[in-house]
């Protein structure tokens, strides 16, 4: 039997969680041509995201999803979970509280709200909760972080044409079907022999959404070679959860989600503004000379740390590139300009 | 310059105090209130915090520091018609134009060294979490400490739990900044006075339902948000037994006008901060505004013993702190026990958290038969007023409710 598909929409909802619940995890992604109607019961300025996730529910332009998860992350986030019900009332809802930041209070907060998912999910399944089962996911999204992480060190290494499409497949495998079938990709990915090319500028890529594999192809094509995918539908989405930190599986989910690579709406409070640093020190790692940044228009959380974020990086010396816009290949397709301008200043 | 401007307001509203010692003047003393405030936070020589709307003034107060929310700021900067160079200042360092103008101003009026240097920041992820992108970025450039309130969204147990253990610690991140421990019994003595406060304030907010309300448009505006700044103080007690005295003796004395109030309108969220004759416009049509969203008590009254819960209980009750169906069923009361004919939902352009609930504001307020007029328009930033095509649809919206 097929299993229950579960809605979520951000890279908080743990999908080891929703798997050993026995639910297909699908991420509800901005895609899709159904019309803009969002507004009707939002606002029209609100982002992109979650406006276009909002429009799939009122056209019904998802499979046969019957319950969601919803994150509190940002406000947007907020109000597409309080537009969800409206929109789909049948539908089973949960919303996750999260905390903007990752000190103690907040972190054993967060487990507990694990805790709370996994109970309510294993319930609207008909499932006995279990621990174990939620341990046994975890293993194997750890082992798909770690092959998928030998991609992304490949990706830094040196330029392979075609990679970077092949790893936000992966992704969006483990994101909108199963982590088993995404596993599987990737390891067949690390297998292939990938041959190296050369002429092409490397450039770390950060923001919150982008996760059409074509885009990455569109941007070969414009000379870049993209050396990280640090977006929350990119390698941020897959992230390790050290079960070594606790006996309980929630108290290490949430101790790695919140001390993980941040991304916009997660704070470090000792650190004010470390985001920036962190972009710096990632696309140092991934052996890249520019950085590239792509936020969702009305992203409060991202535009507001740019002006930082181009501070830190111009005091490091890396060129940078800001694409503001929505998450439909038309909309990169028009900045194709700008950025083989960027790929070429960067003279490779 | 603000230093300046709010110690001229002192001095112009003290001299008028004075020549009617023995009169209420309910706003003049709030204004007075609020300027001496402002003026203290300039002066260079208060401990001073930023933080965030939903912070616990009350303790704040009770530890000795001069706290105040930073919207206060770019509302202020809004009324004095100053916001617009510090907004242009922001946009042209990179911040993005649609953002909330209250958030650009702030972060413009600190990229110019218009705001004065806290000694340590507050941020509250309630209202919204744009405000706290704000709050690290200016932890980040002042090089201060920054503590944020995590307001859950849920009032569950474990959610009173965790916002109860941010309060106390809080209360330590304080302590450790200002060389003085949180004192039990001050702070006991603080709450309190938030509940003598509380007390009259729900006496107002009665006698405002009354019909006809002794309200008039501006009497109340702005009140219950800035309010909470005074909060644990006698100051806060004072002000709150005028605005009750002056709505007794208005009552008393049957001062309102009925004709004044042919529509009773509630308006949804915060009020225009510029410069702008929504009184005027309203009363041309003989419509008023007798409540605002956020004039009501939704906590119970603070519980000296359990500070620290009674503290985070009251921060989950505000309704923005919670989800859709919480906010409209609180306006959905409002309406009712108001009498109102309508309702006006500004839209702040930037919300995210309140303008984006724009429609299912509507629809909720519909249902009960409350039709709400949503106008497109920046609470803070004037340069895109449009106030003609305002006008012309506060004259078909009245015109509407009238049939
Ligand atoms: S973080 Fe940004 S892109 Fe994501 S939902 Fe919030 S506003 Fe939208
Ligand atoms: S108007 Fe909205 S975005 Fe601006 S401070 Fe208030 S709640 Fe936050």
């Amino acid at each position: 039997m097929k299993d229950k598909i579960l809605g979520f929409t951000c890279a908080y909802a743990p999908v080891p969680i929703i798997e050993a619940a026995g639910f297909q995890a699908f991420r509800v992604l901005p895609q899709g041509e159904c019309p803009d109607q969002a507004g009707q019961l939002l606002h029209d300025n609100l982002c992109p995201h979650v406006k276009r996730v909002l429009d799939r529910a009122l056209d019904n332009d998802l499979p046969e999803v019957s319950a969601m998860v919803f994150v509190n992350s940002c406000d947007s986030m907020r109000r597409v979970a309080d537009a969800w019900q409206v929109a789909r009332p049948k539908d089973q809802v949960m919303v996750l509280d999260l905390p903007s930041t990752n000190t103690p209070s907040s972190i054993d907060f967060l487990a507990t709200e694990y805790d709370r998912m996994a109970r309510t999910l294993f319930t609207w399944n008909n499932q006995a909760f279990s621990r174990e089962k939620v341990r046994a996911r975890i293993k194997v999204w750890n082992d798909l972080s770690h092959t998928l992480g030998r991609l992304e060190t490949k990706m830094g290494e040196a330029f392979y044409p075609g990679l970077a499409a092949a790893v936000q497949i992966v992704v969006n495998t483990a994101a909108t079907d199963s982590v088993d079938a995404a596993l599987a990709m990737a390891k067949a990915a690390v297998a292939k022999a990938w041959a190296p090319a050369r002429g092409h500028a490397p450039v770390f890529l950060f923001g919150n959404l982008l996760f059409d594999p074509k885009v990455f192809d569109l941007f070969e094509n414009w000379n870049m070679h993209v050396t990280r995918l640090d977006f929350c539908t990119g390698s941020r989405f897959v992230s390790t959860v050290d079960l070594s930190l606790a006996d309980d599986p929630f108290v290490a989910l949430a101790r790695s989600y919140m001390t993980g690579p941040p991304c916009a709406r997660t704070m470090d409070i000792t650190r004010p503004g470390n985001l920036a640093q962190e972009i710096v020190e990632r696309a140092g790692a991934s052996n890249a000379r520019a950085v590239m940044g792509f936020t969702l228009k009305f992203c409060d959380p991202y535009l507001a740390r740019i002006p930082g974020i181009r501070q830190a990086l111009q005091d490091a010396g890396i060129p940078f590139l800001m694409l503001e816009g929505d998450c439909t290949m038309g909309d990169i397709g028009q900045q194709q300009t700008r950025i083989e301008a960027f790929t070429e200043m960067l003279g490779v | 310059m603000m230093y300046d401007y709010f110690s001229s307001i002192v001095t112009g509203i003290t001299a008028k105090l004075e020549q009617d010692p023995q009169g209420i003047h309910a706003r003049k003393r709030y204004a007075l209130a609020v300027a001496t405030l402002g003026r203290r936070l300039y002066s260079g020589d208060a401990r001073i915090a930023w933080c965030g709307v939903t912070a616990p003034f009350d303790l704040l107060n009770s530890m000795g520091v001069t706290s105040c929310f930073v919207e206060f700021v770019g509302a202020m900067l809004a009324s004095t018609e100053t916001a617009e160079l510090f907004m242009q200042g922001a946009e042209d360092a990179g911040y993005a134009a649609d953002s909330c103008a209250y958030h650009r101003a702030v972060t413009g009026a600190m990229l110019k060294s218009a705001m004065p240097v806290p000694d340590f920041i507050i941020g509250t992820s309630s209202p919204c979490t744009a405000g706290l992108a704000v709050m690290e970025n200016m932890a980040k450039q002042y090089n201060r400490d920054l503590f944020v309130v995590n307001v859950p969204q849920s009032e569950s147990p474990d959610a009173v739990r965790f916002l109860a253990r941010q309060i106390e610690e809080m209360a330590g991140f304080v302590g450790d900044h200002t060389g003085q421990a949180l004192s039990r019994n001050r702070l006991g003595e603080a709450l309190e006075l938030t509940n003598e406060a509380t007390v009259l304030i729900k006496e107002i907010y009665g006698l405002a339902k009354q019909k006809p309300s002794p309200v008039d448009s501006r009497f109340l505006n702005n009140f219950g948000v800035v309010i909470t700044l005074f909060m644990g103080t006698r100051e806060g007690v004072d002000i709150c037994r005028g605005f009750r005295d002056e709505l007794r003796h208005r009552v008393a004395t049957n001062a309102m006008d009925a004709s004044q109030e042919r529509i009773r309108l509630m308006w949804v969220q915060n009020r225009i901060q510029f410069p702008f004759p929504l009184e005027s416009m309203l009363a041309e049509y003989g419509a008023k505004i007798v409540v605002d969203e956020l004039n009501d008590v939704t906590w119970e009254p603070m519980d000296p013993d359990n500070p620290f819960e009674s503290i985070a209980r009251r921060i989950l009750s505000i309704p923005f702190s919670r989800n859709a169906d919480a906010r409209v069923t609180h306006l959905q009361t409002l309406a009712r026990e108001y009498q109102i004919d309508g309702a006006i939902n500004p839209c702040h352009w930037g919300c995210r958290q309140g303008t984006g609930l724009r429609g299912i504001i509507s629809n909720g307020l519909k249902e009960i038969g409350v039709p709400v007029l949503n106008l497109e328009i920046d609470c803070v930033d004037s340069r895109n007023l449009a106030e003609g095509q305002i006008h012309t649809r506060f004259e078909a919206f009245t015109e509407m409710i009238q049939g």
